[in-house]
Formats: C-alpha cells, sequence, structure tokens
C-alpha cells in the first residue's frame, strides 16, 4: 500500500510541478510594461525631520489635548505641502472621528487609501477607522 | 369829625351830607392779603414777581441742560460702549511656510516681502525689516495671531540655492528651524459705507515717541487740562481778534476728538459749545490714555482715490509701508504735521509743503525738548522717506470679487464692511505674479485690443484657488469674467464625455466611426454636427478620436446613450444648466464661466474626487475668534480607475494631439490638457494641469464677433505663457491596482509591441483589456 501511496503522490507533485513550470513560461513570454514614464517615482517625504513630520507632531499633540481643530488646523498645513502623503490624510480622518464628523472622517480615509502604499503600512489603521467612523 | 387820612390824596372839603355820613361811615372788613397789601409798597411786590420768574427760569434752564448733558452723553455711550469704529474687514493671502527644502527663489521671497509691510533695513534689524545678502535674506519678521496659535517674529537667515531653500536658521539661538509662518500679506478690504479707512492701534502699542509729538504740538497741557483749556481759549481769542481772522485754534485734543467723532467742521458758536460740553464729559468718562488712543485712531490724515485713511497706524503703511511702531522721530513728525492740513500737508502731492511743515513740528518738538538740537539738526536733513506712490487698494480686484461673492451667503454687507473681520483666503501671490507676466506676455502677441481673457488657477487636490483674473487689465476692478461670463465651452466637455463613456464597457481601444450623421430634434430641426476640418476619418481607437478632437465618433457615441449618461455626470457636479437638454451638448454647446470650468477639471484632475473650489479658508473676528473654518472637503464621485484612463488621453492630447505645442514648449515635463473652439472662433479655451496645479484660460470678445483663434492658437499659447512664469512638477498618473496597461494600435485599437507603428501605451481595466491583436508594422 505505502508504495502505491508514494507513487500517488509523486505523480501529483510532477503534476503540480509541470503546471508551476507551464505557468512561469507563459509569464516570462509576455511583454514587459514599463509605465514610469506615467506613474514616475513616489515622493512622499520619508525623512523624519521634515515640516510634514514636524506638522503631525503638533497635530497628534494637540489631538492628545483634544484640541481638535487645532490638529486640524495643522494636519492641513501639513496636506498643503505634501498633499498625497497618506498618513496626514489618515490622521485627519482621526481628528474628525475625534470630532464626530464621521461623514467627513470617512471622505479623508478615501484619500487616505488612494495615496497609500504597502510601504506606508496604513491600510489597516486606515480599514479600522473606517469601521469606526461608519458605526459612528 | 373823623377824616381819613390816605397818602398823596387831597383832603377835600365835606359836603354837609358827607359830614355826617362822614361820622358815621363804618370801617369796612378787609381781607388780609389786602390788608397786608395796603401795607407794602408796589416796588416789592414787583420784586417778588421778578424772583419766581427768575427761580422758575433758572430751574427750567438746568432742567433743559441736564437734558442737553444727557444727551451728549448717551451720544458718547453709544459711540464707545458698543463698537467704537466701523472697521474694514480684511482679506488676506495664505500665509508663506518656509521650510528647508522648499521650492522659493530669492527674488520670490523678495517679492513676498515687498507685497506685505517689510521693509529694507540697515545694520540692526528691526521687527519687519529684512536685509539681502548675496545667498540669502536676514529677516525680522513680525508677530501675527492667528486664530489657532500666534506665530512669534523671529530674527531669521534664509538661505537659497537656486529655487530651493537650502537652510533656515534663527539668527538669536544659532539653531535651524523646521517650520516658520510668515504673516500674510493684506490683498483686500471690504471698507465701511462712508468709505473710512483705519488700522485700530491697541493703546499698549502706541509709541511714546508719537504721544510726545503730538502733545508737543497740538496740546501742550493736555495731561493738566479737564478737556476744555480756557486759557488756550482766551488766547487764541486774543490772535484771532487782532488778525482779523481764525489764525490760531484753542481746541484740545479731547476737544478734536468729540468734534472728528460726534461733529461736523461748521465754524459756528453752537457746534463749539457742543464740543466744548462733549470734551468735559469725554474727561470725565475716560482716562487720558484712552482718549489719546482714541485720538490716534480717529483724526483723519490722507485720502486715497474714494477711501479716507483715518488713524496713524494705517497711514503709516500707506505712507511708509512700516507699522508706527517702525517709524523713526521725522517720520512721526511728518505724519502729526499731516493733522492740521491733511490735504494741503500730503507729502504725495505736495512734498515742499510737507516738508516744511514736518520741519515746523520738529522744530516745536525742539523747543518743547522732546528732541535737542544736534537731533533736530540731523532730522531736519532727512528727506521725507514715503514711497513713490501709494499701493492701490485693491490691487487684485478679480479675486478679491469672487472672496465677495463667496461671503454673501454667509455675511451681510455690514458685517462685512464694518466689524473688522479677518478672512483668510488661499491666494497665492507668486501664482498671480507668474499669472500676470504670462497673461502680458501671451495676449501680446495677437494683436487684438479688444481681446479678452480670463484666467482661474487652482490647487486640485485641495481645493484652493490661488490666483485669479477676470479682465486683459488685470488691475481693472469690473466685471469679472472668470465668474460672470458664460460662454460655450466647445471640446472642453470631452473629458466628461469621455468618462461617461468609459463608465459603459468601452475601454480606450474601442473602435469609433467618425463619419457624418444627421440627428433630428425634438423641435424638428435637423442638426448635422462636422469635425473642425470638415473631413471624416473613418475608423479609429476612441483615444485616437479624443487626442485629435473628432466630433463625429462622440456625436455618435452620444445618440446610443452617451448623452444620457453626460447628463448624469453635469448633475453629479452640479453643472447642468438647462432642463432641456440639446444633442448638441455632447460638444459643449453648454455656456459656463472659467470658474465653472476649473471645478469640472477639478474632479478629472483628482481621481474623481469633488473638492470644491475655493477662497475662503477662515473667516475670524476682529478679536481673532474663528466663526467659519472652511475644511478641506473630499468626496469620491467618480470612479478613480475611469478617470485616470482619461487622465491618459489628456496627456495624449499634450503628447500628440491638439496641445501638443506643450510638448515641444515644456520638453520632458508630462503634462494633462484639452483644448476647446467655439464655433466661428468665437471662444478659444484651454484647461490642463500639471502635478497640483490646474490653469483654465479662456479668450473671447464682450461682442462676441470671432476672435479667429482656436483653442491650439489662443488659450493654449497663454496657459503656457503663464506655466512657463512659475516652477510645476510634471503630472504623474497615479497607481491603481485595477489597471493594467497594454500597448495597442491607436488606428484599430487592437493589441501591440511597443516598437510597432501606431503603438501607444494605454491603461485598462482588467476586464476590458482588447483580445485581438493588430499586426505589427
Amino acid at each position: 500500500m505505502y508504495p502505491a501511496r508514494m507513487n500517488l503522490i509523486r505523480i501529483k507533485s510532477t503534476k503540480i510541478g509541470l503546471i508551476l513550470l507551464t505557468m512561469l513560461a507563459v509569464s516570462c513570454s509576455l511583454p514587459t510594461v514599463n509605465t514610469d514614464q506615467y506613474h514616475g517615482v513616489k515622493t512622499t517625504e520619508n525623512a523624519s525631520n521634515g515640516p510634514v513630520t514636524e506638522l503631525h507632531r503638533l497635530a497628534i499633540s494637540a489631538s492628545n489635548q483634544q484640541q481638535y481643530d487645532q490638529s486640524v488646523s495643522y494636519l492641513q498645513r501639513a496636506i498643503k505641502i505634501e498633499p498625497r502623503n497618506a498618513r496626514s490624510w489618515y490622521y485627519l480622518a482621526q481628528s474628525y472621528w475625534y470630532k464626530k464628523s464621521y461623514r467627513q472622517c470617512l471622505d479623508m480615509i478615501e484619500r487616505s487609501y488612494s495615496y497609500s502604499s504597502v510601504e506606508d503600512g496604513l491600510d489597516n489603521a486606515n480599514d479600522e477607522l473606517k469601521t469606526q467612523c461608519m458605526v459612528g | 369829625m373823623v377824616e381819613f387820612l390816605m397818602a398823596n390824596k387831597p383832603i377835600s372839603k365835606p359836603s354837609s351830607n358827607s359830614k355826617l355820613r362822614a361820622k358815621v361811615k363804618q370801617p369796612q372788613t378787609k381781607f388780609r392779603s389786602d390788608r397786608l397789601q395796603s401795607k407794602k409798597p408796589a416796588s416789592i411786590q414787583k420784586n417778588n414777581r421778578f424772583r419766581r420768574y427768575l427761580i422758575g427760569f433758572i430751574v427750567f434752564t438746568l432742567i433743559a441742560f441736564s437734558g442737553y448733558l444727557f444727551f451728549l452723553n448717551h451720544l458718547i455711550s453709544q459711540r464707545f460702549d458698543g463698537d467704537t469704529w466701523a472697521l474694514p474687514s480684511r482679506i488676506y493671502a495664505r500665509p508663506l511656510e518656509l521650510y528647508t527644502g522648499m521650492s522659493l527663489d530669492y527674488e520670490s521671497l523678495k517679492f513676498e516681502l515687498k507685497l506685505s509691510t517689510y521693509q529694507r533695513g540697515h545694520k540692526k534689524l528691526k521687527p519687519g525689516q529684512y536685509r539681502l545678502l548675496k545667498q540669502s535674506i536676514d529677516l525680522f519678521t513680525q508677530d501675527f495671531e492667528y486664530s489657532d496659535s500666534v506665530e512669534p517674529g523671529r530674527l531669521v537667515n534664509i538661505e537659497f540655492s537656486g529655487d530651493k531653500v537650502t537652510a533656515i536658521k534663527d539668527l538669536v539661538s544659532n539653531k535651524p528651524i523646521k517650520l516658520h509662518r510668515l504673516p500674510p500679506a493684506i490683498i483686500g478690504s471690504y471698507h465701511p459705507q462712508n468709505g473710512e479707512d483705519r488700522l485700530l492701534l491697541a493703546s499698549d502699542r502706541i509709541p511714546q515717541k508719537l504721544q510726545q509729538i503730538l502733545i508737543a504740538v497740538e496740546d501742550q497741557q493736555f495731561f493738566n487740562h479737564f478737556g476744555i483749556n480756557p486759557i488756550s481759549i482766551a488766547r487764541a481769542l486774543i490772535a484771532n481778534v487782532r488778525a482779523g481772522k481764525t489764525v490760531q485754534g484753542g481746541s484740545t485734543l479731547t476737544q478734536q476728538l468729540a468734534k472728528n467723532l460726534f461733529l461736523t467742521s461748521e465754524r459756528s458758536l453752537l457746534r463749539k459749545i457742543n464740543e466744548a460740553f462733549m470734551a468735559l464729559l469725554l474727561e470725565a468718562r475716560f482716562s487720558k490714555q484712552t482718549i489719546l488712543a482714541a485720538y490716534i485712531n480717529e483724526v483723519f490724515l490722507l485720502q486715497q482715490n474714494k477711501i479716507a485713511i483715518h488713524g496713524f497706524e494705517l497711514a503709516s503703511q500707506r505712507l511708509f509701508k512700516q507699522s508706527i511702531e517702525q517709524l523713526s522721530t521725522d517720520k512721526l513728525a511728518l505724519l502729526v504735521g499731516m493733522v492740521k492740513g491733511p490735504s494741503s500737508y500730503n507729502p504725495m502731492a505736495h512734498p515742499a509743503a510737507a516738508l516744511t511743515r514736518r520741519n515746523l513740528v520738529l522744530r516745536v518738538m525742539r523747543d518743547e525738548k522732546v528732541i535737542d538740537q544736534t537731533e533736530y539738526s540731523h532730522l531736519i536733513r532727512q528727506p521725507l522717506g514715503t514711497v513713490k506712490r501709494l499701493p492701490g487698494v485693491n490691487p487684485f480686484p478679480a479675486y478679491v470679487d469672487l472672496v465677495k461673492r463667496q461671503l454673501k451667503s454667509s455675511y451681510s454687507s455690514s458685517e462685512l464692511s464694518a466689524k473688522g473681520l479677518r478672512i483668510f483666503t488661499p491666494f497665492d501671490p507668486l501664482i498671480q505674479r507668474a499669472l500676470h507676466q504670462g497673461l502680458e506676455n501671451g495676449l501680446s502677441r495677437f494683436g487684438q485690443p479688444d481681446l479678452q481673457a480670463a484666467v482661474v488657477i487652482a490647487d486640485y487636490l485641495n481645493g484652493d484657488i490661488q490666483a485669479l483674473i477676470g479682465d486683459k487689465q488685470v488691475d481693472y476692478p469690473g466685471f469679472n469674467r472668470a465668474v460672470m461670463a458664460q460662454r460655450p465651452i466647445g471640446s472642453l466637455i470631452k473629458p466628461l464625455l469621455l468618462y461617461s463613456l468609459l463608465e459603459g464597457d468601452r475601454s480606450l481601444a474601442t473602435l469609433v466611426n467618425d463619419k457624418a450623421i444627421n440627428i433630428k430634434q425634438s423641435d424638428g430641426k435637423v442638426w448635422t454636427p462636422r469635425n473642425y476640418d470638415r473631413q471624416f476619418h473613418g475608423k479609429m481607437s476612441l483615444y485616437q478620436a479624443f487626442v485629435k478632437s473628432y466630433n463625429l465618433p462622440f456625436v455618435h457615441f452620444g445618440v446610443q446613450g452617451g448623452l444620457e449618461a453626460l447628463v448624469k455626470n453635469l448633475e453629479r457636479i452640479d453643472l447642468l444648466k438647462h432642463e432641456v437638454v440639446y444633442p448638441s451638448i455632447l460638444l459643449g454647446t453648454s455656456a459656463m464661466s472659467a470658474f465653472e470650468v476649473a471645478q469640472m477639471y477639478q474632479v478629472i484632475a483628482n481621481n474623481g474626487y469633488f473638492t470644491p473650489l475655493t477662497t475662503i479658508r477662515q473667516v475670524s473676528d476682529k478679536d481673532n475668534r474663528v466663526l467659519d473654518r472652511i475644511p478641506l472637503k473630499s468626496q469620491k464621485i467618480f470612479n478613480q480607475s475611469q478617470m485616470i484612463q482619461v487622465q491618459r488621453a489628456m496627456v495624449g492630447v499634450v503628447e500628440e494631439g491638439t496641445a501638443r505645442y506643450l510638448n515641444t514648449r515644456f520638453k520632458g515635463q508630462s503634462l494633462a490638457g484639452k483644448t476647446g473652439t467655439t464655433n466661428d472662433t468665437r471662444d478659444s479655451w484651454f484647461s490642463g494641469f500639471s502635478d497640483r496645479l490646474l490653469g483654465v484660460v479662456w479668450l473671447g470678445n464682450d461682442d462676441n464677433k470671432s476672435i479667429k483663434l482656436t483653442g491650439s492658437s489662443g488659450a493654449l499659447r497663454v496657459w503656457a505663457d503663464i506655466m512657463a512664469q512659475q516652477k510645476f512638477k510634471p503630472f504623474k498618473i497615479s497607481r491603481d491596482a485595477a489597471l493594467e496597461w497594454r500597448y495597442i494600435n491607436r488606428k484599430n485599437g487592437g493589441l501591440t509591441k511597443q516598437h510597432c507603428a501606431n503603438s501607444v501605451l494605454l491603461p485598462f481595466i482588467k476586464s476590458q483589456i482588447p483580445t485581438g491583436r493588430s499586426a505589427c508594422e
């Protein structure tokens, strides 16, 4: 029995392997499309001491002191400097959540989604905040 | 015999009967008063009557006088207990945020500083001054109170390399600064109906020197009198009687204040009496400091066109572009000298008279020991130091007009013109400057003196309207074409139409047929649309039809459901103007203003997110309390993936279509746009965008005559000239996981390879990737 089962496993593995190899061959034959001329390179600020980071820090500090209007003010300044920074939009959504402006919270989250990337690591946070805003 | 002796009455000889009667005559019963009267002389009785009348008169006068004083006091209360002055509202530009790495060059910062009230300084800078160095600028910024915080003034150095700020340093602590907001410039005002303008100066900000000069020249006994100065009045009276005319005044500062606030300039005794009593009441109610501050804020100093400049602070800013706190002694002396004759001693109109008057004031200051001889000798040699030309009251009329329109729904005229509101806008002076220069360059090439223009420039990512003009004469405060002129938009409708078509099952590779079509309308008329070149071009991809701006393919699609989709999408952005929709709307016969076109393109450029375009970000009251905050709004109303396809097609318009002039002009800088031309070339339009800037340009004649310019040959060139005046980043399409990019043949829509003829790289929703292949030529 055991050798028969082993043979079956071997046949199945071979089949899977063949399928995988075929897929690899097919993908290699497709033309590579370089869209950099249209998309370009991401320009989100990464430096830890830039003006946007400073405004984020001020916004978080204001938020911690329940000064949500002040927090919104700082974040709007940050967005003015770097409008495609997903994190700014996320924090703005958060401030609106604190202010119980749930419609605006959802709108800001949509913008954060549209600018976020895997590197930002914001998708989970956006998902969670979106749920809270919808429930609110 | 009884005889009655009566005074002065002769004694008559009695008759025989009367003798008898006289004997028996009984004494008459008399009343007490009669008895008394009969005792008092007539003169005393008269005196008593006079006394009664006098007392009555005095009582009546006292009552009337009390009533009069009560009335005057009421006037004073009305004025001082509420808002003492009708304060104009101020409209501010955006504050310039300074940070290392920002895109800003040396000349641009200089321009910003000149627009604000900054002045060149020398050795030791004071607040509001700057010093130009080789590659950097030293700047002493002023405090500015925002509603959310006070940005304190700092002494900083800003270093440049090319068009970037490379470092910002605090010169006191010698430490780098991460972020610093410059106070925003004032770009316009709402003036009260009385035509007065002023900037209120708080009591604690009034320079000591100004007070000393004012008192020395106008009222040396100010701190000693009680509102009026009888000695001064008497002295003036004697001098005037001797001269036979008015050569000297005896009014105190308090009297002058009373006259300015409550009375007219009429030379009459009644007015003088009123003035005197009001001065007494003011002194009784308020401190000397309050009265002096009121005077400094009230006095009329300068006429600028229809606006009367009151108060030292605004006069200082207009004449010297400096705050009163920054003025030197000689400049203060000039302003004080102007009090006696704002017209006669206007330094702009009568510089010689102004100089003489200033030196007279300096002499009085020396005599009163406010300055010494050495300082006097130095100061009288100084020039007047005023600006060459008074700054325009409203140098950006079209933008300010739009601000006012957008405020009208929330604030009444009286609130705007009298409550001293502070209105913060996203106006960008640097972009407006680029707009002015570019427009001038652009229009000069056409040689058409009647040609008019309207331009709107906005940040499409956050909805800020940053610059705007409504007339080719940029400082003309008339008809604002950017907002008011409703003109057919022609092919500018096509991007939204393309989106409407892509919402269905079509893609950019969908084959279209550029052939003749006749449409019978509901009124029985037949509409026969044409291409601009009057040719038919056969079959091609939808992308190709779009970049070449052919009309007929879109009309064909329109009658197959595209029209309904377009109407629905116009409604979504509130741009559907008419209830009755004609098919010709497919070709842009709908009339819109440049502002409305900008709103439409804002959604297109922003991946389908609608953000209302606004000129207002915040309104505060005069004490900096927020009345209105206009937050960033963002509403997803169109599908991002499909909108990105539209954007790609608009990039194609620039790469190879009707706007390819931009490709030549701005090599390597990707832009997206669309041209528009109306029937008989009556209107020339272009709308285009870069990384975040959206610009809409309209050219046309007010009388609707042909300008013989298409969107490509007219508005596009002006747009290019405007963009050439400023720094911008290229437009980049957002990444979208729902899209895949493929090379297709633009003529037949089939899949092809990069190196094949007619290939173009386009995005597709995965389920819409073409399956047919095109032969590679």
